[in-house]
Protein backbone atom coordinates (compact mmCIF):
# COMPACT_ATOMS: atom_id res chain seq x y z
CA UNK A 1 0.00 0.00 0.00
CA UNK A 2 1.31 3.42 -0.99
CA UNK A 3 2.10 5.75 1.93
CA UNK A 4 -0.29 8.63 2.69
CA UNK A 5 2.45 11.22 2.13
CA UNK A 6 3.08 9.80 -1.33
CA UNK A 7 -0.65 9.87 -2.16
CA UNK A 8 -0.62 13.60 -1.31
CA UNK A 9 2.43 14.05 -3.54
CA UNK A 10 0.63 12.38 -6.48
CA UNK A 11 -2.51 14.53 -6.00
CA UNK A 12 -0.49 17.75 -5.68
CA UNK A 13 1.73 16.99 -8.69
CA UNK A 14 -1.25 16.22 -10.92
CA UNK A 15 -3.14 19.31 -9.71
CA UNK A 16 -0.12 21.61 -10.13
CA UNK A 17 0.51 20.50 -13.72
CA UNK A 18 -3.20 20.73 -14.60
CA UNK A 19 -3.61 24.23 -13.11
CA UNK A 20 -0.37 25.41 -14.73
CA UNK A 21 -1.65 24.27 -18.14
CA UNK A 22 -4.95 26.04 -17.60
CA UNK A 23 -3.17 29.29 -16.73
CA UNK A 24 -0.71 29.30 -19.68
CA UNK A 25 -2.66 31.75 -21.88
CA UNK A 26 -3.26 34.11 -18.95
CA UNK A 27 0.40 34.07 -17.92
CA UNK A 28 2.05 34.28 -21.34
CA UNK A 29 -0.17 35.91 -23.87
CA UNK A 30 -2.10 39.09 -24.51
CA UNK A 31 -5.44 39.25 -26.22
CA UNK A 32 -5.25 39.16 -30.02
CA UNK A 33 -1.77 37.64 -30.25
CA UNK A 34 -1.92 34.46 -32.34
CA UNK A 35 -0.93 31.06 -30.99
CA UNK A 36 2.46 29.64 -32.13
CA UNK A 37 1.39 27.37 -35.03
CA UNK A 38 3.37 24.34 -33.84
CA UNK A 39 1.55 24.41 -30.46
CA UNK A 40 -1.79 24.65 -32.23
CA UNK A 41 -0.91 21.71 -34.48
CA UNK A 42 0.38 19.47 -31.65
CA UNK A 43 -2.62 20.27 -29.48
CA UNK A 44 -5.03 19.34 -32.27
CA UNK A 45 -3.24 16.05 -32.99
CA UNK A 46 -2.41 15.04 -29.42
CA UNK A 47 -5.93 14.69 -28.00
CA UNK A 48 -7.19 11.73 -30.14
CA UNK A 49 -3.73 10.10 -30.01
CA UNK A 50 -3.59 10.20 -26.21
CA UNK A 51 -7.10 8.78 -25.89
CA UNK A 52 -6.23 5.92 -28.28
CA UNK A 53 -3.03 5.32 -26.29
CA UNK A 54 -4.90 5.23 -22.97
CA UNK A 55 -7.44 2.79 -24.42
CA UNK A 56 -4.70 0.31 -25.31
CA UNK A 57 -3.01 0.95 -21.96
CA UNK A 58 -6.23 -0.04 -20.17
CA UNK A 59 -6.63 -3.21 -22.23
CA UNK A 60 -3.03 -4.12 -21.49
CA UNK A 61 -3.76 -3.73 -17.79
CA UNK A 62 -6.87 -5.96 -17.91
CA UNK A 63 -5.09 -8.69 -19.85
CA UNK A 64 -2.05 -8.65 -17.59
CA UNK A 65 -3.93 -8.52 -14.30
CA UNK A 66 -5.79 -11.82 -14.64
CA UNK A 67 -4.66 -15.25 -15.72
CA UNK A 68 -5.77 -15.82 -19.34
CA UNK A 69 -8.53 -18.30 -18.42
CA UNK A 70 -10.17 -15.74 -16.10
CA UNK A 71 -11.23 -13.58 -19.02
CA UNK A 72 -11.59 -16.30 -21.63
CA UNK A 73 -8.30 -15.30 -23.31
CA UNK A 74 -9.57 -11.78 -23.99
CA UNK A 75 -13.20 -12.66 -24.83
CA UNK A 76 -14.48 -10.69 -21.81
CA UNK A 77 -12.59 -7.52 -22.86
CA UNK A 78 -13.53 -7.87 -26.52
CA UNK A 79 -17.25 -8.46 -25.82
CA UNK A 80 -17.49 -5.56 -23.37
CA UNK A 81 -15.65 -3.26 -25.82
CA UNK A 82 -18.05 -4.19 -28.64
CA UNK A 83 -21.00 -3.38 -26.38
CA UNK A 84 -19.50 0.03 -25.47
CA UNK A 85 -18.62 1.08 -29.03
CA UNK A 86 -21.85 -0.33 -30.48
CA UNK A 87 -24.06 1.43 -27.94
CA UNK A 88 -22.15 4.69 -28.32
CA UNK A 89 -22.50 4.63 -32.12
CA UNK A 90 -26.19 3.80 -31.81
CA UNK A 91 -27.48 5.82 -28.83
CA UNK A 92 -24.68 8.42 -28.27
CA UNK A 93 -25.26 8.29 -24.53
CA UNK A 94 -21.84 8.03 -22.80
CA UNK A 95 -23.21 6.99 -19.41
CA UNK A 96 -25.38 4.22 -20.88
CA UNK A 97 -22.46 2.88 -22.94
CA UNK A 98 -20.08 2.89 -19.96
CA UNK A 99 -22.54 1.28 -17.52
CA UNK A 100 -23.65 -1.42 -19.97
CA UNK A 101 -20.09 -2.27 -21.03
CA UNK A 102 -18.86 -2.43 -17.43
CA UNK A 103 -21.83 -4.63 -16.44
CA UNK A 104 -21.08 -7.02 -19.32
CA UNK A 105 -17.43 -7.18 -18.26
CA UNK A 106 -18.32 -7.85 -14.61
CA UNK A 107 -20.77 -10.61 -15.58
CA UNK A 108 -18.11 -12.21 -17.78
CA UNK A 109 -15.33 -12.31 -15.21
CA UNK A 110 -17.56 -13.07 -12.21
CA UNK A 111 -20.02 -15.61 -13.69
CA UNK A 112 -18.82 -16.94 -17.04
CA UNK A 113 -15.08 -17.28 -16.44
CA UNK A 114 -14.90 -17.32 -12.63
CA UNK B 1 -35.89 43.53 -4.03
CA UNK B 2 -33.95 46.34 -5.75
CA UNK B 3 -33.35 46.17 -9.51
CA UNK B 4 -29.62 45.48 -8.98
CA UNK B 5 -30.29 42.48 -6.73
CA UNK B 6 -32.85 41.25 -9.17
CA UNK B 7 -30.30 41.39 -11.94
CA UNK B 8 -27.70 39.39 -9.99
CA UNK B 9 -30.37 36.89 -9.02
CA UNK B 10 -31.57 36.47 -12.60
CA UNK B 11 -27.98 36.06 -13.84
CA UNK B 12 -27.34 33.34 -11.27
CA UNK B 13 -30.60 31.65 -12.21
CA UNK B 14 -29.58 31.68 -15.85
CA UNK B 15 -26.18 30.18 -14.97
CA UNK B 16 -27.90 27.45 -12.94
CA UNK B 17 -30.19 26.62 -15.87
CA UNK B 18 -27.33 26.32 -18.37
CA UNK B 19 -25.31 24.20 -15.93
CA UNK B 20 -28.00 21.52 -15.52
CA UNK B 21 -26.79 19.26 -18.37
CA UNK B 22 -23.29 19.44 -16.87
CA UNK B 23 -24.74 18.42 -13.51
CA UNK B 24 -26.15 15.20 -14.99
CA UNK B 25 -22.84 14.37 -16.64
CA UNK B 26 -20.56 15.31 -13.74
CA UNK B 27 -22.53 13.69 -10.94
CA UNK B 28 -22.93 10.43 -12.89
CA UNK B 29 -19.38 10.27 -14.24
CA UNK B 30 -17.92 11.42 -10.92
CA UNK B 31 -19.93 8.73 -9.15
CA UNK B 32 -18.41 6.02 -11.39
CA UNK B 33 -14.90 7.39 -10.77
CA UNK B 34 -15.60 7.50 -7.02
CA UNK B 35 -16.70 3.86 -6.94
CA UNK B 36 -13.50 2.96 -8.78
CA UNK B 37 -11.41 4.87 -6.24
CA UNK B 38 -12.92 2.89 -3.36
CA UNK B 39 -12.75 -0.53 -4.99
CA UNK B 40 -9.35 -0.08 -6.67
CA UNK B 41 -7.53 2.82 -5.06
CA UNK B 42 -6.47 1.15 -1.78
CA UNK B 43 -6.40 4.50 0.04
CA UNK B 44 -7.98 3.73 3.41
CA UNK B 45 -10.27 6.80 3.44
CA UNK B 46 -11.77 6.86 -0.06
CA UNK B 47 -14.28 9.65 0.67
CA UNK B 48 -11.49 11.96 1.85
CA UNK B 49 -9.33 11.13 -1.18
CA UNK B 50 -12.35 11.42 -3.44
CA UNK B 51 -13.03 14.97 -2.26
CA UNK B 52 -9.34 15.95 -2.38
CA UNK B 53 -8.69 14.58 -5.89
CA UNK B 54 -11.92 15.95 -7.40
CA UNK B 55 -11.54 19.36 -5.76
CA UNK B 56 -7.93 19.98 -6.81
CA UNK B 57 -7.57 18.71 -10.38
CA UNK B 58 -11.20 18.68 -11.62
CA UNK B 59 -10.20 16.42 -14.51
CA UNK B 60 -12.27 13.42 -15.56
CA UNK B 61 -9.45 11.46 -17.19
CA UNK B 62 -7.14 11.97 -14.19
CA UNK B 63 -9.94 10.98 -11.83
CA UNK B 64 -10.22 7.60 -13.53
CA UNK B 65 -6.43 7.13 -13.56
CA UNK B 66 -5.83 8.10 -9.90
CA UNK B 67 -6.87 4.69 -8.44
CA UNK B 68 -4.19 2.87 -10.46
CA UNK B 69 -1.57 5.52 -9.67
CA UNK B 70 -2.43 5.29 -5.97
CA UNK B 71 -2.24 1.50 -5.95
CA UNK B 72 1.12 1.27 -7.70
CA UNK B 73 2.66 4.49 -6.32
CA UNK B 74 3.50 5.81 -9.78
CA UNK B 75 6.78 7.86 -9.85
CA UNK B 76 6.06 11.61 -9.69
CA UNK B 77 7.93 12.32 -12.95
CA UNK B 78 5.50 9.99 -14.72
CA UNK B 79 2.53 11.57 -12.92
CA UNK B 80 3.70 14.98 -14.16
CA UNK B 81 4.42 13.90 -17.76
CA UNK B 82 1.17 11.94 -18.13
CA UNK B 83 -0.89 14.78 -16.64
CA UNK B 84 0.86 17.19 -19.00
CA UNK B 85 -0.05 15.16 -22.09
CA UNK B 86 -3.55 14.23 -20.99
CA UNK B 87 -4.50 17.80 -20.08
CA UNK B 88 -2.42 19.64 -22.69
CA UNK B 89 -5.61 20.82 -24.38
CA UNK B 90 -6.46 22.99 -21.36
CA UNK B 91 -3.55 25.28 -22.31
CA UNK B 92 -5.53 26.24 -25.43
CA UNK B 93 -8.84 27.11 -23.79
CA UNK B 94 -7.80 30.34 -22.10
CA UNK B 95 -6.94 32.03 -25.40
CA UNK B 96 -10.58 32.47 -26.31
CA UNK B 97 -11.46 33.64 -22.79
CA UNK B 98 -8.76 36.32 -22.31
CA UNK B 99 -11.10 39.04 -23.52
CA UNK B 100 -14.15 37.84 -21.61
CA UNK B 101 -12.18 37.65 -18.35
CA UNK B 102 -10.15 40.87 -18.61
CA UNK B 103 -12.35 42.99 -16.30
CA UNK B 104 -12.56 40.34 -13.59
CA UNK B 105 -10.42 40.83 -10.46
CA UNK B 106 -7.28 38.68 -10.36
CA UNK B 107 -8.31 36.35 -7.53
CA UNK B 108 -11.66 35.62 -9.16
CA UNK B 109 -9.81 35.03 -12.42
CA UNK B 110 -7.53 32.56 -10.60
CA UNK B 111 -10.62 30.58 -9.55
CA UNK B 112 -11.99 30.65 -13.12
CA UNK B 113 -8.65 29.35 -14.43
CA UNK B 114 -8.48 26.62 -11.77
CA UNK B 115 -11.99 25.36 -12.63
CA UNK B 116 -11.59 25.48 -16.43
CA UNK B 117 -12.81 22.03 -17.52
CA UNK B 118 -14.03 21.07 -21.01
CA UNK B 119 -17.67 21.58 -20.13
CA UNK B 120 -17.24 24.78 -18.08
CA UNK B 121 -15.13 26.22 -20.90
CA UNK B 122 -17.85 25.45 -23.43
CA UNK B 123 -20.48 27.24 -21.30
CA UNK B 124 -18.27 30.26 -20.53
CA UNK B 125 -17.32 30.80 -24.16
CA UNK B 126 -21.03 30.78 -24.97
CA UNK B 127 -21.85 33.26 -22.17
CA UNK B 128 -24.76 35.48 -23.25
CA UNK B 129 -23.26 38.54 -21.50
CA UNK B 130 -20.54 40.85 -22.88
CA UNK B 131 -17.35 41.28 -20.78
CA UNK B 132 -18.29 43.12 -17.59
CA UNK B 133 -19.90 42.58 -14.16
CA UNK B 134 -22.83 40.50 -15.49
CA UNK B 135 -20.47 38.17 -17.36
CA UNK B 136 -18.28 37.91 -14.25
CA UNK B 137 -21.24 36.85 -12.08
CA UNK B 138 -22.43 34.40 -14.73
CA UNK B 139 -19.03 32.73 -15.24
CA UNK B 140 -18.21 32.53 -11.53
CA UNK B 141 -21.60 30.98 -10.74
CA UNK B 142 -21.12 28.43 -13.52
CA UNK B 143 -17.59 27.60 -12.35
CA UNK B 144 -18.69 27.09 -8.74
CA UNK B 145 -21.70 24.95 -9.68
CA UNK B 146 -19.73 22.69 -12.03
CA UNK B 147 -16.93 22.36 -9.45
CA UNK B 148 -19.50 21.40 -6.82
CA UNK B 149 -21.27 18.84 -9.06
CA UNK B 150 -17.96 17.09 -9.73
CA UNK B 151 -16.94 16.96 -6.04
CA UNK B 152 -20.39 15.69 -4.99
CA UNK B 153 -20.38 13.00 -7.69
CA UNK B 154 -16.92 11.66 -6.80
CA UNK B 155 -17.49 11.82 -3.02
CA UNK B 156 -20.87 10.06 -3.29
CA UNK B 157 -19.36 7.37 -5.52
CA UNK B 158 -16.44 6.86 -3.14
CA UNK B 159 -18.92 6.48 -0.26
CA UNK B 160 -21.18 4.10 -2.19
CA UNK B 161 -18.22 2.04 -3.39
CA UNK B 162 -17.72 0.50 0.04
CA UNK B 163 -21.41 -0.48 0.26
CA UNK B 164 -21.96 -2.21 -3.08
CA UNK B 165 -24.55 -4.99 -2.68
CA UNK B 166 -22.51 -7.17 -5.08
CA UNK B 167 -18.87 -7.91 -5.86
CA UNK B 168 -17.04 -4.99 -7.47
CA UNK B 169 -14.68 -7.32 -9.33
CA UNK B 170 -14.32 -6.00 -12.87
CA UNK B 171 -15.61 -2.48 -12.17
CA UNK B 172 -12.24 -1.17 -13.40
CA UNK B 173 -13.53 -1.71 -16.94
CA UNK B 174 -15.45 1.59 -16.47
CA UNK B 175 -12.21 3.46 -17.21
CA UNK B 176 -11.60 1.48 -20.41
CA UNK B 177 -15.22 2.08 -21.38
CA UNK B 178 -14.82 5.83 -20.80
CA UNK B 179 -11.83 6.02 -23.15
CA UNK B 180 -13.63 3.89 -25.76
CA UNK B 181 -16.60 6.27 -25.63
CA UNK B 182 -14.40 9.36 -26.06
CA UNK B 183 -12.48 7.67 -28.88
CA UNK B 184 -15.68 6.59 -30.66
CA UNK B 185 -17.00 10.15 -30.56
CA UNK B 186 -13.67 11.62 -31.68
CA UNK B 187 -13.27 9.42 -34.76
CA UNK B 188 -16.70 10.45 -36.02
CA UNK B 189 -14.80 13.60 -36.98
CA UNK B 190 -12.61 12.76 -40.00
CA UNK B 191 -9.81 15.10 -38.83
CA UNK B 192 -9.22 13.02 -35.70
CA UNK B 193 -8.80 9.69 -37.48
CA UNK B 194 -5.14 10.04 -38.46
CA UNK B 195 -3.90 11.08 -34.98
CA UNK B 196 -6.05 8.32 -33.44
CA UNK B 197 -4.46 5.72 -35.74
CA UNK B 198 -0.96 7.03 -34.96
CA UNK B 199 -1.75 6.92 -31.23
CA UNK B 200 -3.33 3.46 -31.40
CA UNK B 201 -0.59 1.96 -33.56
CA UNK B 202 2.18 3.37 -31.38
CA UNK B 203 0.35 2.20 -28.27
CA UNK B 204 0.04 -1.35 -29.59
CA UNK B 205 3.75 -1.46 -30.48
CA UNK B 206 4.74 -0.02 -27.08
CA UNK B 207 2.43 -2.47 -25.30
CA UNK B 208 4.09 -5.44 -27.02
CA UNK B 209 7.64 -4.13 -26.52
CA UNK B 210 7.48 -2.58 -23.02
CA UNK B 211 4.36 -4.15 -21.43
CA UNK B 212 1.44 -2.21 -19.91
CA UNK B 213 3.38 -0.79 -16.96
CA UNK B 214 6.20 0.85 -18.89
CA UNK B 215 4.52 1.65 -22.22
CA UNK B 216 3.16 5.16 -21.71
CA UNK B 217 6.27 7.34 -21.64
CA UNK B 218 8.03 5.80 -24.69
CA UNK B 219 4.72 5.81 -26.57
CA UNK B 220 4.09 9.51 -25.87
CA UNK B 221 7.62 10.46 -26.95
CA UNK B 222 7.23 8.45 -30.16
CA UNK B 223 3.78 9.93 -30.92
CA UNK B 224 4.98 13.53 -30.55
CA UNK B 225 8.07 12.74 -32.66
CA UNK B 226 5.91 11.27 -35.44
CA UNK B 227 3.61 14.31 -35.37
CA UNK B 228 6.57 16.73 -35.58
CA UNK B 229 8.21 14.69 -38.34
CA UNK B 230 5.11 14.78 -40.55
CA UNK B 231 4.04 18.27 -39.52
CA UNK B 232 4.53 19.95 -42.92
CA UNK B 233 2.45 17.34 -44.70
CA UNK B 234 -0.30 16.81 -42.12
CA UNK B 235 -0.75 20.43 -41.12
CA UNK B 236 -1.25 21.38 -44.78
CA UNK B 237 -3.71 18.55 -45.31
CA UNK B 238 -5.73 19.62 -42.30
CA UNK B 239 -5.86 23.21 -43.55
CA UNK B 240 -7.40 22.17 -46.86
Amino acid sequence: MTSTAYLFAIVLTAAAVTILLRSVPFLLFREGKPLPPVIHYISKMLSPAIIALLTFYCFGGHLQERVPAEHGFGIAELSAAIVVVGLQLWKRNPLLSILAGTAVYMIFIQKIFP
Amino acid sequence: MTPAEHTVFSIRKRALASSLPVMMGYVAMGFAAGVLLTTRGETGHPVFWGILTSMTSISGTLQFLFPGWFRTGLPLTEVALLTFCINFRYAMYGFSLLGKFQDISWWKRCYLVWTLTDETYALEVASPYPAGPANSTYCLTLAMLDHLYWIIGVAAGAFAGSRLPFSGKGVEFAMTALFLVILTDQVRNRENRKPAIVGGGTALAALLVFGPEKMLIPAIILIVTIFLFFRKKWDREAAQ
